[in-house]
């Protein structure tokens, strides 16, 4: 592999159907990274020995450490198809040099939100499954998302050095094995995505080739071509053809020679006959010390050592030998270029959903087409950090056109609306560069289809947003994330002159991290909200160290809680405006099941036509249609899962005092009237209203406080309780390490609502619901109590109400109003309605 | 009377509304000649030959306003008038209220800011609240076993009376060799007539100013010498102010808060004389701040903000006031400027499109805890943090505003040539988006035009300007001035409420039941 120049990848930047961008993802501890070793080992980065023992796309020290990814890596690859390989290239293409922009991405669920940006980025994905460990959760989320935003998966098996060393599977066990990840991975395919939509039918399938297998960590693989190619010349069939044969129901008797669609005496399963056979037989020739056997099939495998390498024994024989004859670079790269989609295969069908404006428009036929002539579009999915301390380069994909240092852009944050001006800075670009790994290397230019990064734009992006030289584009579509940050740490500077630096940390910590969420609270409090412990941790030792710099204290981490209503308020609530002029009568009731849901996921929203969502408010929970088409607004922030009703009739001067209503409303939502938090599930009826007839006496002064009091008063009326979040916890045990599963969750308010074996092996995978306020050290303890055989993965599920009187400080949510008040310097007791409430 | 149409609910209810005074059983008993310092006002009185004498009394002194005018009247020969009804703050001195009658001496009664006045002399005359010294002794042996310790001794002006009695029996105990008393300013009048003239105050009035000011602010200078809030007091060479503990004489009030947050890097005791009871106090100014800092940032993320006059009597209010001006359109914002007396929930919130206001008052009544209002309340010290680039959040805090004008300690230049200015933005904590950069004024000025405005090819019209209140207007659901004809069902006539809307005819049964 020769060593490339910028100058030679910029040439292939332009052969955009010669381009790959894909992301590799899977599950925490399946072996990405490591596979992604073999890969930039292949592409002449990193020394061919180093591979599978460095973790190259891990740039952190922490992330070495710990060997955990925690931040998606980017590295540039290039790769030369062989002649006879080009033929399944279907799609069209442009010499046989091909770059490949592959992105290594975090396996743990707290980091899913680098999971999400990676994909942004790219148009497929090698899903990695660990075959001893089958298709877990994070698995399903991350393969979820990728078809969400139409990225073509294939799919990698690894691990199977531990499938035969430790395991001792038997051929067909492991065969069993395979199928049955295989099909997990298809159910979830087909679940998300149709075989008629536009990316065509993407199950993967071994006899297509989109399945590899392997161990990343002994830096071999292979998929059914390489074995059909060795093959095919001994039965005189095309490798496509012998392909077929070489999996599912196909059987082979060697006596005969004969291929059955059946297992009959002495037919052999394809698959173990020809690929499993030859494997096994190297396993037990070399860790069983059989010299002669390990010489003869060297031999009859032409794999060619070197003398120093002939001399080693066991393990490192193994690896070295496996290396030799099944390449993992070689195997995967061509999965990796034959099957997944070019930009221009690619954003033909993604541009729908990632252009929010006019599909007509200059910007959205440039994406459509990867036209590099076409104006400027580029996405902004993540910001990394630069040596130099609070400057970011901003990473990105550029979708149409073409991006240069020194241009003239538009930076549209996500909150630009076409023709405002909020959200839009017109600036150039400084630098762009190319970004592999560690290293970055400044480039002139980069055309459309590739991943770039930019200097100096990150001060004028918050953490994502669209550059684009066309006047009246609109954005790019947010990215979603599958996560919610619902742990928080108050975090303090340990002197008050420092706040400053505090700040400046906390800016700099929300633009290094997708998810992160970094905010002031009104009790003057500086939250650092992520999406769990681990998540929490890391930020904050980056806060620390490398963002603030200031030694720092630290709240224990809590949980953000929701005010909610149990019941219709039990009288009709009635507060007089300070002029005594004004009346406002109102009552609060709960939202029906999944109403809530629905508004968090935009099904119900304040920007939908009133007909319509009225419509779905009243087929779908039995809402009265009148009423339903009367829905004022949502709350908090206009958007949130609490809604006013108007159910007056005849009041005059009503529309006057609406916006009025609407900023009390708002108000009251979000600092509830238990402890402060924000209102979820409320629906608030506006009964009645009585007005002076004099303007003057019903404006906003009069009227927002008022509406505010009027609410809290029906929250306090209507049994207020506390939701609080949950997580969905999934842990992989040996069977004998249930029992302290168990106890430890039941501890914790845990509730095991699935069990289940892991077929094939002796592992159960637990499925539980864990209260995210209990999740804390779970972890630990959890390993503590099963000898450290148990791990756990906990993503945010949904909200649950507590059990328990609000108003009883002993209870639970009482406890939790008690606590949340001190800590936010509020009066201890909840205000008793009376104080909101008014009497004619 | 009865067939007359009611405009309002009678004149009864105002004269019997009942204020929440809180006043104790000691203050029927007490002689007013001695608590009022008749003789003092008297003296100062005749010996200046003032002719029409002003008295302002707080609400909760209000009962004896009667008998201490008459007592003066009838001491003096002079006109003495009583001042009801303050606009602001009690504890300042209402200087417009006393033009009024064209008097030329204030007499201010009860707790006051102590803050500069600028047009009329002014005697103030706190009431000698009883203090046990004994006792009050005894807390601070308590509180300060060890006899090395620094103190700084404050007061309550209403117990600046029994600090020299305090003083001198600290000085016996021969403990103690690091107490300080801090000395009020403004506590006799003879030492605020060295400074004025007998003739009008006003007519020197700017010719004193530069010596006021460095008279009235001037701290941190060489000799230690610290004078803030009409209290002044001189630290010895080679200490600083944070080795230093405060004694505070008094009790839980807006001048306590006031101190504790201008000097938060010291510890804080407190003795109440009414309650005998000493203690450290634990009010966590750190948290205090951090929520002030809470403040300045929803003040950053202002656009439109409102610049409300809380005081007429404290000096250089318009210099301030014209500083806030030119400072907040320097950082692109929109003022507005805003004179409605006391300060309640209502008033504010009456007016939607600004996003914070700042207050101008005196240094006990610029805090305020802003939960309540609709829209954040700011200092002007948190304006300037919020406004300008110069000024940097050093964990100290100014309430005093006269301390941020030029000439000032706490005074930083206002930024005229922004040009250099990069126009990096800022994210904001609390909204989570970016907020725009500071403009210089040569980039505000230009797209003011009244011209026309270029049609975007496909969207509506662009707005040039994003941060004026007619945006605010055009996002209002009811702007009052569009007809909806036909929109609007068409209803039959009802017969409505009667009476008027504090009590409907129908609903005053309902009151006298209940």
């Amino acid at each position: 592999m020769p060593n490339f120049t910028i100058d030679q990848i910029r040439s292939i930047m332009d052969r955009k159907h010669n381009i790959r961008n894909m992301s590799v993802i899977a599950h925490v501890d399946h072996g990405k990274s490591t596979l992604t070793d073999s890969l930039v080992s292949k592409a002449g980065i990193i020394a061919s020995q180093k591979a599978g023992e460095t973790r190259f796309t891990d740039t952190r020290k922490d992330e070495q450490e710990r060997c955990i990814t925690i931040k998606s890596t980017a590295i540039s690859m290039y790769y030369e198809l062989k002649e006879e390989d080009l033929a399944y290239i279907t799609g069209e293409r442009d010499g046989n040099g091909f770059l490949i922009n592959l992105i290594d991405s975090p396996g743990h669920v707290d980091f899913s939100s680098e999971v999400t940006a990676a994909l942004r980025v790219t148009d497929g994905a090698l899903v990695v499954v660990d075959c001893v460990s089958g298709v877990c959760v994070q698995t399903e989320t991350v393969l979820r998302q990728a078809i969400s935003e139409r990225i073509k998966p294939v799919l990698f098996m690894n691990k199977m050095d531990r499938a035969l060393l430790e395991l001792q599977l038997e051929m067909e066990d492991l065969y069993q094995t395979f199928q049955r990840i295989m099909e997990s991975v298809n159910v979830i395919i087909g679940t998300y995505a149709d075989d008629d939509g536009p990316m065509g039918n993407i199950h993967v399938s071994p006899e297509r080739g989109t399945v590899g297998f392997g161990s990343g960590l002994h830096g071999w693989a292979f998929t059914l071509k390489q074995f059909a190619e060795i093959y095919s010349q001994k039965f005189k069939i095309e490798p496509q053809k012998l392909m077929k044969r070489l999996w599912g129901d196909q059987f082979y008797n060697p006596a005969t020679k004969k291929w059955l669609k059946t297992q009959g005496d002495g037919y052999i399963r394809g698959f173990n006959q020809f690929i499993l056979d030859p494997i096994y037989k190297m396993f037990d020739a070399i860790m069983n010390f059989k010299t002669d056997q390990v010489v003869k099939l060297r031999e009859k495998l032409d794999i060619k050592l070197t003398g120093e390498e002939k001399e080693m024994e066991g393990k490192p024989l193994l690896k070295t030998t496996m290396r030799k004859w099944l390449p993992a670079g070689d195997a995967l790269l061509q999965m990796i270029t034959i099957h997944l989609p070019s930009p221009v295969v690619a954003q033909k069908y993604r541009m729908e959903l990632l252009y929010e404006g006019p599909k007509d428009d200059p910007v959205a036929i440039g994406i459509a087409n990867c036209n590099p002539e076409a104006p400027l579009c580029l996405y902004v999915a993540k910001m990394v950090p630069t040596v130099d301390k609070g400057r970011f380069y901003a990473f990105g994909r550029v979708f149409s056109g073409k991006v240069s240092t020194g241009q003239k852009v538009r930076i549209m944050g996500p909150n630009f609306i076409p023709g405002k001006k909020e959200d839009l800075y017109n600036k150039s670009i400084q630098r762009t560069i190319l970004m592999m790994g560690r290293y970055i290397e400044a480039i002139e230019d980069v055309p459309c289809g590739n991943i770039v990064g930019l200097v100096g734009v990150d001060q004028f992006l918050v953490k994502t947003g669209t550059i684009t030289t066309y006047e009246n584009a609109h954005n790019l579509k947010m990215m979603k994330f599958s996560v919610s940050p619902v742990v928080r740490v108050a975090v303090e500077a340990k002197n008050p002159s420092d706040l400053p630096k505090l700040v400046e940390g906390l800016k700099r910590l929300a633009k290094s991290d997708p998810m992160v969420q970094c905010s002031i609270e009104e009790s003057g409090e500086h939250i650092v909200a992520g999406a769990g412990e681990l998540h929490l941790e890391i930020c904050l030792k980056d806060l620390e160290e490398d963002h603030a710099c200031i030694p720092l204290k630290k709240s224990d981490p809590v949980v953000s809680y929701r005010e909610t209503v149990t019941s219709v308020s039990s009288q009709k609530c009635l507060s007089k405006s300070p002029n005594k002029h004004n009346r406002l009568y109102m009552t609060a009731e709960p939202f029906p099941d999944g109403l809530s849901e629905d508004i968090d996921s935009g099904d119900v929203s304040a920007k939908q036509d009133p007909k319509q969502r009225g419509r779905h408010l009243a087929d779908k929970y039995n809402w009265d249609v009148s009423e339903a088409r009367k829905v004022w607004c949502f709350g908090p922030e206009g958007t949130g899962p609490n809604m006013v009703v108007d159910t007056t009739k005849g009041v005059q001067y009503l529309n006057e005092i609406k916006d009025s209503v609407v900023a009390g409303f708002q108000w009251a939502t979000k600092e509830g009237p238990l402890c402060d938090e924000n209102v979820r599930g409320v629906r608030f009826n506006l009964h009645d209203v009585t007005l002076h007839a004099d303007a003057i006496h019903r404006g906003g002064g009069q009227i927002i406080p008022t509406a505010r009091r009027c609410f809290m008063a029906c929250i306090l009326t209507a049994s207020p309780n506390l939701f609080e979040p949950v997580y969905l916890c999934e842990i992989q045990c040996p069977e004998s390490a249930v029992g302290g599963i168990y106890g430890v969750l039941n501890r914790r308010r845990g509730m095991v609502f699935e069990e289940n074996r892991v077929a094939g092996t002796n592992m159960f995978m637990v499925k539980a619901y864990l209260p995210v306020n209990e999740s804390f050290g779970f972890t630990a303890d959890l390993r503590s109590n099963t000898g450290g055989q148990a791990f756990p993965q906990c993503v945010f599920d949904h909200w649950v109400a507590m059990s328990g009187d609000v108003n009883d400080p002993t209870s639970k949510p009482g406890a939790v109003v008690t606590a949340t008040r001190k800590r936010k310097g509020l009066k201890e007791e909840i205000t008793p309605a009376e104080h909101f409430l008014d009497k004619l | 009377m009865a067939d007359a149409v009611k405009f309002s609910s009678g004149e009864k209810e105002i004269i019997e509304r009942k204020l929440e005074v809180s006043s104790d059983s000691k203050s029927n008993k007490r002689d007013r000649f001695e608590f009022y310092e008749i003789s003092r006002c008297v003296d100062v009185i005749n010996r200046r030959d003032f002719q029409k004498i002003a008295l302002q009394f707080p609400d909760m002194l209000l009962v004896d306003s009667a008998a201490v005018a008459s007592m003066l009247e009838r001491d003096t020969g002079k006109k003495v008038f009583v001042l009801a009804d303050t606009s602001y703050g009690s504890c300042c001195v209402d200087e417009v209220a006393a033009e009024h009658v064209e008097a030329d001496l204030i007499i201010h009664y009860g707790r006051a800011c102590l803050s500069q006045t600028r047009r009329l002399p002014v005697l103030y005359v706190f009431g000698k609240w009883p203090v046990d010294v004994q006792s009050c002794m005894e807390q601070f042996q308590q509180m300060f076993p060890d006899p090395e310790v620094k103190v700084l001794v404050f007061c309550d002006v209403m117990y600046s009376h029994c600090m020299g009695e305090l003083e001198t029996s600290i000085q016996c105990l021969c403990l103690y060799s690091n107490v300080i008393f801090t000395k009020l300013t403004h506590g006799a009048f003879e030492d605020y007539a060295k400074d004025t003239t007998s003739d009008k105050a006003q007519k020197n009035c700017d010719d004193e100013k530069t010596e006021d000011n460095n008279q009235d602010l001037s701290q941190n200078s060489e000799t230690g010498y610290y004078c803030k809030f009409g209290r002044e007091f001189r630290l010895p060479e080679n200490t600083e102010l944070e080795e230093w503990s405060m004694f505070y004489i008094g009790s839980q009030s807006l001048c306590l808060t006031n101190l504790m947050m201008s000097y938060n890097k010291c510890q804080f005791y407190s003795y109440d004389p009414c309650t005998n009871i000493g203690r450290q106090e634990t009010l966590n100014v750190n948290k205090a701040l951090m929520k002030r800092y809470y403040m300045i940032q929803r003040a950053k993320d202002a656009q439109v903000v409102g610049i409300v006059v809380g005081t007429l009597g404290v000096a250089d209010y318009l210099q301030i006031i014209e500083r806030l001006k030119k400072m907040i359109k320097l950082a692109g914002k929109k003022s507005y400027l805003f004179v409605m007396g006391k300060l309640n929930v209502a008033k504010m919130a009456n007016f939607m499109e600004v996003d914070a206001f700042v207050l101008v008052a005196c240094p006990e009544n610029s805090l305020i805890d802003s939960k309540e209002f609709f829209k954040p309340i700011v200092t002007p010290f948190e304006m300037e943090l919020a406004c300008l680039r110069t000024r940097e959040w050093t964990g100290d805090y100014i309430t005093d505003f006269r301390e941020l004008l030029p000439g000032a300690s706490g005074s930083v230049e206002l930024e005229e040539d922004a040009n250099d200015c990069n126009e990096v933005p800022d994210v904001s904590l609390i909204t989570g988006h970016l907020r725009p950069a500071f403009r210089s004024p040569s980039d505000t000025a230009e797209p003011l035009s009244s011209s026309l405005v270029e049609r975007n090819e496909e969207t509506t019209l662009s707005t040039q300007n994003c941060i004026t209140s007619a945006e605010f207007l055009a996002s209002r659901s009811w702007k009052g001035l569009e007809q909806n004809l036909g929109e609007t069902p068409v209803t039959k006539a009802v017969e409505g409420k009667e009476g008027i809307a504090a009590g409907y005819t129908d609903e005053r049964g309902l009151e006298k039941n209940s």
